[in-house]
């Protein structure tokens, strides 16, 4: 591949709330391109990017699937990312290799929390990304509501570059205002057929009226688009392409067009724009390496950027794994370089090497044999052993680490074991293979019950896996009830001496630590710091307290869960010439740590779920005052059409099952979504009976 | 699309990020070519010596000046007529349109 075709590729994901018309608009995307020769829909569970058998049976994407189109003599990768929080880590990874993003939002309820989230991510990740308002056709469908709801939920300059024209079952097209034309869909042939026309009379004023604020906004960030506009007292429309495609990339703002995937109207202008205005490989400034020792993680600006160069060593990043009866498969985002099948590769995270055996580009669940991958591309490779998501891959020649994935934090557990006694073996590869393909999926085995603990993002994301592993790995398991997740901490500092000891007969044991604990805030993780000073702890056994506090530290001092946010620094100590070692500077770590502890004001923290209930009007004062039994603190209330939206964060132990209770309390009318949003700690009752349970 | 009345070109610049540059200021000439209006982009906060200057722009002579009071927040420019702050904008072509403004009410 040459620079001047790599600034033909597109690597784009699209991604929204659930139900927002993420796959509904890639189905259009792929029949439009000429890849699919029919539409498929989600509710007949036949599109091309839900494959998975669960996917198809619930309706909803549970794994994001890449595919490949062409528009005008470009090409396109697209992912399809899930809607639901509990797959969010499908969100993340693709963000996390893209190049660009499309945010569908939802023409009738605006901006809903799973956009908030994705839209954070991408800010992680500084995508530049364009906005489809969808589901124009929808009663109760309102541009201009949705789109202001873009400035207040997310913060963000959103600007117009297409107007609606007509709304709900009247809604026809679009008013372009790059160009002032108004592009209207014929009916039949699936949307394929549109003309443009005169801007309707009514919309006209409008119309020019957003232009202008369309040229404010857009020419701002090129100065030489600002003289043209002073020369001519206009712009050409290739000149207000490069600045919205400027300010795209650089964030200044974000693009928002308009229509209805569904009905098959402004799929093809969204095409347009993604070619326009979002930024091929070569348009960005490459990926960051690795943050080194001591460099901040936030701080990218010191770091060196991977550019997309052909010619330059190789180097990818891994973001996916999956396991078919092919074996598996590790997909591979390519930053710089290119790699033919059966070259060997340096896995630079894990240190070790790889040989690449075959390679695929992906399309959805099919694949298309290739020889060569170079910088810009997405593929998938067969024959890697001993490399995970977030591994980066590069040539011996330039073994960069690229920048790392961040995972979310697992927050509900639940017990699994196999019906029968022969199949332990087959549940446990089956188990490791399914956490192996998702980082947001732990394992580990309870140490005192000897069960396996399954710990996710949700009832959902469980649910799921247990199927698959009946599916796939033919093993039936009985499951527990779900477990939240709760978390241990610590409220005020408090210092420890503790003193290990044994040196009665035989060869003794001595190690002294004196480690002060303090609390940090929340998701401040677990911090160390050494300020030993003159040799009291000799340098070789501060590593064996470090690993005391980390290994005791997951089996907290109130009721066994893992204590997090705090720092401990250890300040002083006492060893013996001959006594001494690792294992007992280890020994009384551990111990210091439960002593320690217990003074320093320990609570129980559990996870807190932003939820939303979309509901009927007539059923919001049952909704909201069910909430408040569940011990929820009401945020928002937002009518939205005949619906209200009702925002609250709502203790996780107090959700279990929740839907069906929903569902009685409003006649099957209402819906609603979670996500994680902090821990907090608990209440004192409920406290004392999670650590009665656990004694 | 009705055209700018005015002149304008860009006046003082500085680097920005890279090779790129920065506009400060555009300044609008008359047919005879003497400058009657000016929009100003709004730096800040700045720190110098002891001081710290929330917002500060450049004057007719390039000094700086504080703004007091502060602009608010999304205030990005000022437009100037004869030395005079008529209005400010959070884009530099509002403010253009705000100068232009000011200049036909006192025509």
């Amino acid at each position: 591949m040459t620079a001047s075709s790599l600034d033909k590729i597109r690597n784009i994901g699209i991604t929204a709330h659930i139900d927002a018309g993420k796959t509904t608009t890639t189905e259009r995307i792929l029949y439009y391109t000429g890849v699919s020769h029919r539409i498929g829909e989600v509710h007949d569970g036949n599109t091309t990017t839900d494959y998975m058998d669960q996917e198809r049976e619930r309706g909803i994407t549970i794994t994001s699937a890449a595919v490949t189109c062409e528009w005008k003599d470009h090409r396109i990768n697209i992912i399809d990312t899930p809607g639901h929080i509990d797959f969010n880590i499908e969100v993340n990874r693709s963000l996390r290799v893209l190049d660009g993003a499309v945010f569908i939002i939802e023409g009738v309820a605006g901006v809903q929390p799973q956009s908030e989230t994705n839209w954070r991510l991408a800010d992680r990740y500084n995508v530049p990304r364009i906005i489809f308002i969808n589901k124009l056709d929808r009663t109760g469908a309102d541009f201009y509501r949705a789109f202001d709801t873009l400035k207040e939920k997310l913060d963000i300059v959103a600007l117009p570059l297409q107007l609606p024209i007509g709304i709900e079952d009247q809604f026809l097209g679009v008013v372009d205002l790059v160009e002032m034309k108004a592009i209207v869909w014929e009916g039949g042939e699936l949307g394929a057929k549109f003309h443009d026309e005169e801007i309707p009379a009514d919309l006209a004023e409008k119309a020019k009226e957003y232009r202008q604020t369309l040229l404010d906004t857009a020419l701002s960030v090129d100065d030489a688009a600002m003289e043209e506009y002073f020369d001519k007292g206009d712009v050409s429309v290739e000149t207000l392409k490069r600045c919205i495609k400027a300010g795209t990339i650089s964030g200044a703002f974000r693009p928002v067009l308009c229509g209805t995937a569904f009905k098959n109207k402004g799929v093809q202008p969204l095409l347009d724009a993604v070619l326009d205005y979002l930024p091929s490989p070569v348009d960005v400034p490459g990926i960051a390496v690795a943050a080194e020792e001591g460099q901040e993680e936030s701080d990218e600006s010191e770091r060196r950027r991977i550019k997309a160069d052909p010619d330059a060593p190789f180097a990818g990043l891994a973001f996916k794994i999956i396991n078919d009866k092919y074996g598996t498969l590790t997909f591979v985002r390519v930053y710089a370089g290119t790699l033919k099948s059966g070259d060997t590769v340096l896995n630079t995270t894990r240190e070790g090497r790889e040989r690449v055996g075959r390679m695929f580009q992906m399309h959805a669940d099919k694949r298309a044999e290739i020889k060569e991958v170079s910088a810009g591309d997405i593929a998938a490779f067969v024959g890697l052993k001993d490399t995970g998501t977030g591994d980066t891959l590069a040539s011996a020649d330039d073994p960069v680490v690229l920048e790392r994935m961040a995972f979310p934090v697992p927050v509900i557990d639940i017990s699994v074991e196999p019906k029968t006694k022969d199949s332990v073996e087959k549940m446990t590869i089956g188990l490791q293979k399914l956490a192996g393909e998702d980082p947001s999926l732990r394992l580990k085995t309870d140490q005192e019950s000897g069960q396996t603990i399954l710990s996710g993002m949700g009832e959902l994301h469980l649910e799921i896996i247990i199927d698959r592993l009946r599916r796939e790995y033919g093993v039936e398991a009985n499951i527990g009830a779900p477990q939240v997740a709760y978390r241990e901490t610590i409220s005020r500092p408090h210092t420890e001496i503790y003193t290990h000891k044994k040196q009665t007969g035989g060869s003794g044991q001595f190690a002294e630590v004196k480690i002060v604990f303090e609390p940090l805030e929340r998701n401040g993780g677990v911090v160390f710091e050494n300020q030993v000073v003159g040799g009291s702890v000799p340098r070789e056994y501060i590593p064996a307290v470090e690993k005391g506090i980390k290994v005791q530290a997951d089996t907290g001092v109130l009721a066994g869960f893992p204590t997090v946010d705090f720092k401990y620094t250890l300040v002083d100590g006492k060893y013996h010439d001959v006594d001494s070692s690792a294992l007992a500077f280890e020994i009384a770590a551990k111990a210091c740590f439960r002593e320690g502890m217990k003074k320093a004001s320990p609570i129980i923290l559990e996870p807190i779920m932003d939820v939303e209930v979309t509901t009927p009007q007539d059923h919001v004062g049952d909704v909201v005052g069910d909430l408040n039994r569940r011990r929820g603190m009401i945020q928002t209330q937002d009518a939205a059409g005949s619906t209200i939206m009702v925002r609250a964060h709502v203790p996780l132990k107090e959700m279990f099952g929740y839907i069906s209770d929903l569902r009685s309390m409003t006649k099957g009318r209402a819906s609603f979504t979670m996500q994680f949003h902090h821990y907090d700690p608990v209440p004192r009752n409920i406290a004392d009976e999670i650590m009665s349970r656990s004694a | 699309m009705q055209g700018p009345r005015l002149h304008w070109t860009r006046g003082r610049i500085e680097a920005g990020e890279g090779d790129t540059t920065l506009t400060r200021e555009w300044v609008a000439y008359d047919d005879a070519g003497e400058p009657i209006a000016r929009v100003v982009r709004i730096l800040g906060p700045i720190h110098a010596g002891w001081r710290s200057y929330r917002a500060v722009a450049l004057d007719d002579d390039a000094r700086l000046i504080e703004l007091r009071p502060s602009p608010p927040d999304g205030a990005g420019w000022l437009a100037c007529v004869g030395g005079q702050v008529v209005g400010r904008a959070a884009l530099p072509l509002q403010a253009v349109r705000r100068a232009e403004a000011a200049l036909k009410e006192t025509a």
